[in-house]
């Protein structure tokens, strides 16, 4: 520290007051700093007496009044000081206003104090509005007036004589108060904007405290959650970088948390040795989020794991990221391959002695091992029907494992949309002519000759619900018909003639395994997967199936199909 | 002499039924239970018509169908592919002569064979 900055110190330390108000700390330094000039000119007036004294300028008769005086003014300083230190800056300012008027009394003769010392006066009310406030001035300046008529008169003189002066003076109080009201006021507002900034500054840091509180809590409960559930779950942020696993996941994965945070999904399923098939399905999972309506299946390793993703929105509905959610399928997906193989097999197992058995009766029917009558080809007749029911059921399953399994294609080519009405037609028309009914074919002229299609699946669908409507009609008609809806779509629909269907048996109608009524059953045969696979063929050909039906009037089916044409 | 006719297939009862409708139909039939006796055969044989099943043991019945494209000798051969695989005879409608997806019927057969048989004596 250098003389300069302890100088300082000792200075700022003298001026200290200690009051809160801010206004009255400002009022008491300046106190201080006046008394402080007080007493360096009270010291300086005793050292100047004594040295006047010694050199002889001085005489003896006048020193001790003068040194006396100067000793007076440094004592009074001094008091007031520790009265504004220690006790109170009013009374204080009060006692030195006071002390300064009662000394400038007899700064000079009466006479003169009227005349030639007159400012003085100006002095009060000035030193009233800075030491003691704008409030001050007045009572001050009427102070110093009462003193100048006293002193007047005790000149002899009217006491009138100084009105001028106080006229004056009066104008001087009131730019003095107007100046120290304006510097209260401004001080005032100061202080207001402090006070409010300070208040916002408490608002503010107390809000933050708190979201930053809900914050914690909530990521605390969210990653409890998080940590506690089966899924494995990565959370990415908006530039596709991991930024959340729970142990789930890094078991599932079999990776460590450390080397998932801050990875692309394509970068941790490359270091896993994904084939090119399922790191384009995890890629194309999360570049759109929540399109996928239905989890997707990869294999990751030596595990099948489903995948989901969702958007991860904030609470003003903004994106902030993707969050992918692993699910353990190895299980599941063993069994159902387990399945479908078994029930392949066993279809194909099945599928080949019943040929052989139809083979048989076809031979013994046509007399390949001799002579045959009438009975014996009517019972070769019925075991060959037989067969072909099996058959029809083995087929059945045999598809509706295929679809299951996600094996069916569909392969859009373009044909002829009368090839495929006449074909149908051609199959069917001698089993409906069994029955005694009549198939009637109709296709709508409207339509494009040819249109882009599977037509093998489209005839699969049209025989399934030809052979049912055959099936469950005993008199009337069967009609089938190809027909425009608008431009972009076509219909086939088939309506028979036959016992129709309970209105509460209609939505469990394409369900695998289920029939319309348990009693035709028996009556009719089949296994109830005709319409299943019907409606998963027409749905994945991107078309719809419905039914409206009647008891005893019959019932139509309508198939819509998105149509399409090479132009 | 009469035209030769080989059945690949490995099921025993539908070999039986097939060749009995082969033969039936007018051909000289035999009969070949694998795919590695069939392609032996196949090498030294000069038959006019090959029932083909296309799901055989050993050597598979699309291997079997592109050595018998490939053989000059068996160009006029008519190919008959019996297959349980719907797709599968779909790939071969335009390349092989018939494709016939079983069950396959006795008289289906032997209708089919039998007016083969006619066509290539008309031809004489």
């Amino acid at each position: 520290m250098n003389l300069y900055q302890q100088l300082r110190a000792i200075t700022e330390r003298f001026l200290e007051v200690s009051t809160s108000d801010p206004d009255d700390a400002r009022r008491g330094r300046i106190t201080n700093i006046i008394l402080g000039v007080l007493g360096l000119i009270s010291v300086s007036g005793v050292i100047t007496t004594v040295l006047l004294t010694i050199i002889g300028v001085l005489s003896l008769n006048d020193a001790p009044a003068i040194f006396l005086s100067s000793l007076a003014t440094g004592f009074g300083a001094v008091i007031i000081y520790l009265i504004n230190r220690y006790r109170s800056g009013v009374i204080a300012s009060t006692l030195l206003i006071l002390l300064t008027m009662a000394a400038m009394s007899f700064a000079d003769t009466p006479e003169n104090l009227i005349g030639r010392s007159l400012f003085l006066f100006i002095f009060p009310p000035i030193f009233a509005s800075v030491l003691l406030g704008s409030r001050a001035t007045f009572p001050f300046f009427i102070l110093a007036s009462i003193q100048l008529v006293i002193i007047s008169v005790v000149a002899g003189l009217p006491p009138y004589e100084p009105i001028f002066a106080i006229l004056t003076f009066l104008l001087v109080a009131f730019i003095s108060w107007l100046s120290s009201r304006g510097l209260e006021q401004a001080l005032t507002d100061l202080r207001g904007i402090n006070a409010n900034l300070d208040q916002l500054v408490v608002e503010r840091t107390q809000a933050l405290a708190e979201a930053l509180t809900r914050e914690r809590i909530e990521a605390g409960r969210g990653q409890a959650i998080l940590n506690s559930i089966a899924d494995g779950v990565i959370v990415f942020d908006l530039n596709g970088r991991a930024i959340q696993v729970n142990p789930s996941l890094t078991q599932l994965i079999e990776t460590p948390a450390v080397d998932i945070l801050g990875s692309t999904m394509a970068q941790i399923s490359s270091s896993q040795a994904l084939n090119a098939a399922n790191q384009k399905t995890l890629s194309g999972l999360l570049s759109e989020p929540g399109e996928q309506l239905t989890s997707q299946r990869i294999e990751w390793g030596r595990k099948t794991l489903s995948v989901s993703s969702a958007q991860v929105l904030d609470s003003e509905n903004s994106l902030i990221g993707t969050v992918a959610v692993f699910r353990d399928y190895t299980q599941e997906a063993e069994v159902e391959r387990m399945k479908n193989t078994f029930l392949g097999i066993v279809s194909h197992e099945l599928r080949t002695p019943l040929n052989a058995i139809l083979g048989y009766a076809e031979m013994f029917k046509e007399g390949v091992y001799g002579i045959v009558n009438s009975s014996q080809i009517k019972s070769s007749a019925r075991i060959m029907a037989n067969t072909q029911r099996l058959l029809g059921i083995v087929n059945d399953l045999l598809d509706h494992t295929r679809m299951e399994a996600g094996k069916v294609t569909i392969q859009m080519r373009s044909f002829r949309l009368r090839e495929l009405v006449e074909n149908v037609d051609a199959l069917l028309d001698k089993p409906a002519r069994e029955k005694g009914l009549k198939l009637i074919s109709e296709l709508d002229n409207t339509l494009p000759e040819t249109i882009i299609g599977d037509p093998a699946r489209l005839q699969q669908v049209m025989v399934n619900l030809v052979n049912n409507a055959i099936k469950y009609t005993d008199k009337g008609s069967v009609r089938v018909q190809a027909y425009e809806i608008d431009k972009r779509h076509w219909g086939i629909s088939v309506t028979d003639t036959g016992h129709g269907i309970p209105q509460e048996k209609i939505p469990a109608m394409f369900e695998a395994f289920r029939q319309g009524d348990s009693g035709s059953t028996r009556e009719a045969g089949g296994f109830g997967l005709g319409l299943a696979i019907v409606k998963q063929l027409v749905e994945l050909m991107d078309g719809e199936i419905s039914v409206e039906s009647q008891v005893d009037v019959g019932s139509t089916f309508t198939v819509i199909m998105p149509l399409i044409t090479d132009s | 002499m009469d035209d030769l006719a080989l059945i690949i297939e490995d099921d025993e009862d539908l070999s039986i039924i097939f060749a009995e409708a082969v033969r039936n139909a007018g051909y000289q039939v035999e009969m070949i239970r694998d795919g590695q006796s069939a392609q032996k055969r196949l090498k030294e044989a000069n038959p006019d018509l090959i029932i083909l099943d296309m799901h055989l043991p050993h050597v598979s019945g699309p291997d079997l169908f592109n050595q018998i494209q490939e053989d000059k000798r068996m160009k006029d051969c008519i190919v008959v592919i019996a297959t349980a695989d719907a797709r599968m005879g779909d790939a071969y409608t335009t390349k092989a002569d018939f494709v016939l997806i079983k069950p396959i019927s006795y008289v289906q057969l032997r209708d089919l064979t039998a007016r083969l048989k006619n066509n290539s004596e008309d031809a004489y």
